[in-house]
């Protein structure tokens, strides 16, 4: 059974980056610049969460000749439930602060 | 056909390359990165990929360098040394040779007053632009920008670009209240601190914003004073300082400024953006869609500021309080009340140009003894001021009416609120209007109003050179709307008219009865804006800048609920 991920920022950073658009395939640059993560934190993430059966990836074919084909990736169903599980626990905590 | 790589993009290809040879685990992941590099078009973000895919492989491979045998262990760290100096060595030689690229680099957002559900919506980060586009080797000014991300994801193409006033005005400190508008519904907001303002690069004066202030009081303290001299003095110790400071006045104007946003633009990979400014923004706004009209779909220009020739000040706030006093007069309450207003504001005048009123003024303005003599071109500036904004509307006329009355009770807090309301950057201000506006190298006649005088006339040759003009769009294809309140001092609906008719046939003009200057944006203190229906136009506009807009609701606004005596 896969490890359960470690929730660091950067990983709550990249889970709700895919939850703002879950259906579209993401390329890894505009993960990147979404998230303001460097490419070198950025696939170590990708790889841990596609290890544990939370993203997909696949190659998708060139939009233009000449340039190489592009990895793509999204969150699978348990990678998005995750992703919301993170999201309401972002919102509960914003409430307690406001409430202390 | 393609260009042939530059050698840091080549660089780039060789450090991902050894990286999947250090990482041989990571397979299809580090060619994934290899790949990535051909859709990166900067080659600086490129370099920077790179190296942050070599740094990964390293540090995922360093439990096994600590297993390998002795000759291995050398063999990575031999190569490991000499990409870092290769790396090094590229970076160096980028710092001092490589033209600089629109990049936007994400930092933490670090924006006062941004509450729990505004704040995951702001991206907030950096642009660097050159300092003179002619002449890259001037350096750079790091500009601060923020994306305001849309509540409704996806956000819908072509975000709004908001332009301030001044020319000085923050804009990015007010990221939460633009994050509330519902001028941009569906779209992201870029918010961008125009070069010399707010939390952007360069202050031109740090060390001058009380002088200027203190200037500004000296001319209210001390009115048998020559509060030209004491300016001109404030106004020639910071320009001493800006260019001690290394800086070149001619590296700023509307047309710089224009530059700066296209700059923008693409470092933020925007195609096509909406355009909204609001009084010098319009400034801006207008000439960008001259400059650029393919990279604009919209623009609203809300209180307009157009080129020179224009009237002067003074002018344009004798017509403003004529149409308000026309207002009053026709007003049931107000005429009751306050009878032939326009003759208590005239016998006002000149009451206090007969004796000054002392006026007691809170601590905070620093006044000597916490008191301000109220002369008569000080209460014309105050009410100037005043004739800018709906919310001063109600107790205008009793503040006329006190004062003509000799009654002091509430004018402090008015004085120190007027005086505080200036947070524009004075330096910045006089460098942009120094290199964009003829007029005012014009001397003043000896008798000009108090008004006009602290205009800039007369200082500007003194300043800098005139830079090249602003643009107006004329006969742009894109789809304009200018929005004008009845009682803007600033450019009176007449003339944000003939300047909408001189756009041509795709702008659309509307006049807001009741507004000053200032209709649709929003507000600092709560985010709402002076006009909750120029803000509903501009948003319908945006939303569609094809159809025909309803804009019945401006003739609906809001009277004017005067306070009694």
């Amino acid at each position: 059974m896969p490890r359960k991920p470690n929730i660091s920022r950067q990983t709550r950073a990249l889970l709700a980056t895919f939850l703002d658009r879950s259906q579209i395939w993401r390329h890894g640059y505009d993960l990147s610049k979404e998230t303001g993560l460097r490419s070198g934190t950025l696939y170590p993430l990708l790889m841990r969460l596609s290890e544990q059966g939370l993203l997909e990836a696949r190659w998708e074919e060139a939009a233009r000749p000449g340039l190489p084909p592009r990895h793509v990736y999204r969150l699978t169903a348990r990678g998005l439930a995750l992703a919301h599980e993170q999201e309401r626990e972002a919102v509960l905590g914003d409430r307690a602060g406001a409430i202390a | 056909m393609n260009a042939a790589p530059s050698r840091w993009r080549r660089l780039a290809g060789l450090l991902v390359q050894h990286a999947s040879w250090v990482w041989p685990g990571a397979g299809p992941w580090a060619e994934a990165m290899r790949h990535e590099l051909d859709y990166i078009e900067d080659d600086g973000a490129a370099l920077r990929w790179a190296m942050g895919g070599l740094l990964a492989s390293y540090r995922t491979r360093l439990v096994d360098l600590l297993c390998l045998s002795t000759p291995a262990a050398f063999r990575y760290v031999g190569v490991g040394s000499v990409l870092v100096l290769a790396i090094g060595s590229a970076l160096m030689g980028q710092a001092s040779g490589q033209p600089l690229r629109p990049v936007f680099d994400e930092t933490v957002c670090n924006l006062p007053g941004v509450s729990p559900d505004i704040a995951p919506r702001l991206h907030c980060g950096t642009i660097r632009v050159p300092r003179n586009y002619d002449d890259p080797a001037e350096g750079q000014f790091k500009l601060a920008v923020v994306v305001v991300k849309s509540a409704q994801q996806p956000a819908l193409p072509d975000p709004v670009v908001y332009i301030s006033g001044g020319p000085g005005s923050p804009l990015t400190i007010y990221a939460d209240q633009q994050a509330r508008t519902l001028y941009a519904a569906g779209r992201d907001v870029i918010l961008v601190d125009q070069r010399g303002t707010g939390r952007s690069e360069p202050k031109l004066c740090p060390d001058l914003d009380r002088a200027f202030l203190d200037a500004a009081v000296a001319v209210a303290t001390d009115p048998s004073g020559d509060p030209l001299a004491k300016r001109r003095a404030v106004y020639a110790a910071c320009r001493a300082e800006a260019l001690a400071h290394g800086f070149d006045l001619k590296d700023f104007g509307t047309r710089v400024t224009v530059a700066d946003f296209e700059w923008v633009r693409r470092a933020l990979g925007i195609d096509r953006w909406n355009v909204y400014g609001i009084s010098y923004g319009t400034t801006v706004a207008m000439t960008l869609v001259a400059l650029h009209p393919d990279t604009v779909r919209a623009a609203v220009l809300d209180s307009l500021y157009p080129p020179d020739p224009r009237p002067m000040f003074s002018a344009n706030v004798a017509d403003a309080l004529a149409a308000f006093f026309r207002y009053c007069s026709g007003d049931q309450a107000c005429a009751a009340g306050y009878p032939d207003l326009a003759a208590t504001y005239r016998e006002t005048l000149s009451g206090l140009a007969g004796a000054p009123l002392v006026v007691t003024v809170p601590p905070e303005v620093h006044v000597p003894d916490d008191r301000v003599s109220l002369t008569s071109t000080l209460f014309e500036v105050l009410v100037g001021q005043l004739i800018y904004y709906p919310s001063a509307y109600p107790s205008l006329p009793r503040l006329i009416v006190s004062v003509h009355d000799r009654d002091t009770r509430g004018l402090g807090k008015v004085l120190a609120s007027a005086a505080m309301a200036a947070e524009a950057n004075r330096s910045t201000y006089i460098a942009v209007e120094c290199r964009d506006r003829p007029h005012y190298r014009d001397p003043l006649s000896p008798g000009a109003s108090l008004l006009d005088r602290l205009q800039l006339y007369g200082f500007c040759n003194d300043w800098s050179k005139i830079g090249p003009a602003p643009l107006v769009p004329i006969r742009t294809a894109v789809p304009t709307l200018v929005l004008a309140g009845e009682f803007d001092p600033v450019t009176r609906p007449s003339q944000s008219r003939h300047v909408a008719a001189t756009i041509g046939p795709k702008a659309r003009w509307v006049e807001f009865p009741r507004m000053g200057h200032n209709v649709s944006t929003p507000r600092a203190s709560n985010g709402r804006a002076f006009s909750p229906c120029g803000a509903k136009i501009a948003a319908d506009f945006i939303d569609n800048p094809a159809q025909s807009l309803d804009t019945s609701c401006a003739d609906r606004g809001a009277l004017i609920r005067f306070l009694p005596k």
